[in-house]
């Protein structure tokens, strides 16, 4: 290491302590972020100690003070807060146990799902497609929230002309394999996405499998395909 | 003056590597012997899962998550019959309960024994890996006392087990149990405080809270991590709400919180925890109860959704099945721990050296047949 990345480092780590975490986001060489990262959380983990363990133990607390009562009307009160803020773009269901928008927003949705601080839904366990039958797709999103311990389930339906969904990988940087995931398996769009290859099939192969209408080929590059067989032999 | 690039290039480990611990290819970008870029390409153990799985009835599926994650397929099934008993709506009885615990506990052990061992001899320690599988060797002949099979079980059912445990199980377990302990102390003594180990691993491909979280991390990873989640205290499903252990989290014991070492020693300290749940689930197992009571005659679940999640060695596994109301799944979507934990090697892997990526990968602990399902 040049001692000149090493200034550079002490500065970003000042500035990270500091609370600036979008200076350091935005260096462009992935190594030095690296580094500066992990410098940031030894810096912090020396000077903080005290500090740390009584956040700890506040966690708790605030677990105490969410009742189960909230928990369980967690999807109305974000659905309240969804019609205020973005109007027109949920669809009322008659289940109540997830949320159904349009996908025009769902970025900026997403955005706000995350960062605001009666929500703070800060960790996405699950994404996945579903061919949902009548020519649509859907794409579903369960959240959790690790600070305020609560769940929603976001769903997003498509048609299959034009199967596009904008991506949220930005937001929840797991999302970037799961929608790799749904787009090679069910042929879902991400608009906005970085890298949307085929994650598990190889890259030249044809055809969304999980969608219900999905013929198997006949051959991939002279190797015949087995059939799914019916019955026991 | 500008920065001064040394000539990149670009390597490839894997498939075919035992450090990728299956068929994993990682495209690595090199700079001189430090790595700018780790991209993974998987899928090379695709065997179709959830294709499958809309083809043969719910219980036909229960093989198939065994083949998922070889090294843990006791969590794997639980985690379905997890799911399937939330949707159905079935409440099986506690001996049941009891032994599907016992079950699941010593197949972390055996899974975090693998890890460990494995872990040390990613780093060139050859004795510890044997000395665990000599002892996960003893955790594998009870599964196959249980249910005839070391690897792949089919044992825990929608509703029930496919058999009880034979007689003599118990007090093999506590045998076992007394053998195994001062081992731990053993493992730990000649692994975790080795300085060639802790030289390798301490300080290494740290991963902060923040990112562990955006990046779906979960299990000892996130603990390592500092996060103090596990679904067995936060969520508790099946009984785990009635036994008394710790959570363990990452503590920066020999560097910094998160880092290759915690990631490493948290699993030892797991071990422990597990080892004392074992010993409470068979001292409260009811001596009464046929493992068969509450088996469905024909799995026919409502319709509709259902998304549950389960602790298995390698963090929360969770399956979101979908019914119709027919015999046959719509869609089973199984979220894979090691999958997630696999997508955070290029954020924390970048900006190390070759074979601290190696050391990296190897504390991540991941299985390619979850991963690629």
């Amino acid at each position: 290491m040049t001692s000149d990345q090493e200034r550079l480092i002490a500065e970003f780590v000042e500035k990270g302590l500091a609370g600036d975490m979008d200076s350091i986001n935005a260096i462009e060489d992935r190594a030095l972020r690296g580094k500066v990262k992990s410098a940031l959380v030894k810096a912090k983990r020396s000077g903080a100690v005290a500090k740390e363990s009584k956040e700890d133990t506040k966690i708790p607390e605030k677990e105490n003070q969410q009742d189960k009562q909230a928990e369980q009307s967690i999807d109305e009160k974000i659905k309240k807060m969804i019609e205020e803020q973005f109007p027109d773009t949920l669809i009322e269901n008659s289940d109540s146990d997830h949320i159904q928008i349009k996908p025009e927003k769902w970025y900026d949705i997403a955005n706000w799902l995350k960062s605001d601080s009666s929500l703070l839904f800060d960790s996405l366990q699950c994404q996945m497609g579903i061919d949902i039958g009548d020519d649509m797709l859907e794409s579903r999103y369960n959240l959790h929230s690790m600070e305020l311990d609560h769940y929603i389930e976001v769903r997003i339906a498509v048609h299959r002309s034009n199967p596009k969904i904008p991506s949220v990988e930005q937001i929840w940087r797991i999302a970037d394999w799961f929608e790799r995931e749904t787009y090679d398996m069910l042929g879902i769009e991400y608009t906005g996405h970085r890298d949307l290859r085929r994650i598990l099939l190889p890259d030249d192969w044809e055809g969304w499998p999980l969608r219900k209408d999905y013929q198997v080929q006949e051959t991939y590059h002279g190797i015949v395909v087995p059939k799914m067989k019916e019955g026991w032999e | 003056m500008g920065v001064v690039h040394g000539e990149e290039m670009v390597l490839n480990i894997g498939p075919q590597h035992p450090a990728t611990h299956g068929v994993l290819r990682l495209q690595v970008r090199t700079d001189g012997e430090v790595v700018s870029q780790i991209t993974p390409y998987m899928g090379y153990l695709h065997r179709c899962f959830e294709k499958h799985s809309e083809n043969v009835t719910y219980e036909q599926v229960i093989p198939f998550t065994d083949r998922c994650d070889y090294l843990s397929s006791m969590s794997m099934n639980f985690g379905y019959v997890v799911a399937m008993e939330r949707l159905m709506e079935i409440k099986v009885n506690d001996r049941v309960e009891h032994i599907r615990v016992v079950m699941a506990e010593l197949q972390r052990i055996a899974s975090h024994l693998l890890c460990t061992g494995v872990f040390g001899l990613d780093l060139g320690a050859f004795t510890p890996f044997l000395w665990a599988l000599r002892d996960r060797e003893r955790i594998l002949d009870l599964f196959e006392l249980t249910c005839g099979a070391r690897l792949l079980y089919n044992y825990m059912w929608v509703g029930g087990l496919s058999h009880d445990i034979p007689v003599g199980f118990v007090e093999s377990t506590f045998e076992f149990l007394d053998y195994f302990e001062p081992k731990v102390d053993e493992l730990e003594n000649i692994l975790a405080h080795n300085k060639i180990l802790v030289e390798r691993s301490a300080d290494i491909g740290v991963m902060p809270k923040d990112v562990a979280i955006s990046y779906g991390v979960t299990g000892p990873n996130l603990r390592a991590s500092g996060v103090k989640w596990d679904l067995r205290k936060n969520d508790p499903y099946s009984i785990y709400d009635r036994f008394e252990f710790d959570v363990p989290i990452g503590e920066g014991q020999k560097g910094t919180v998160g880092d290759c070492w915690d990631r490493f020693y948290v699993r030892i300290i797991e071990i422990r925890e597990s080892v004392k749940i074992i010993r409470q689930a068979l001292a409260s197992m009811p001596k009464e109860g046929d493992v068969h009571q509450s088996l469905p005659k024909k799995i026919r679940p409502p319709k509709g959704s259902v998304y549950a999640r389960t602790e298995t060695p390698r963090g929360d596994l969770g399956y979101y099945i979908e019914s119709d109301g027919s015999p046959i799944p719509y869609r089973v979507k199984m979220r894979s721990p090691a999958f997630t934990a696999l997508s955070v090697l290029d954020e924390i892997g970048a900006g190390w050296l070759l074979s601290d990526v190696l050391a990296i990968l190897g504390s991540l602990d991941i299985v390619l047949g979850e991963i690629d399902r």
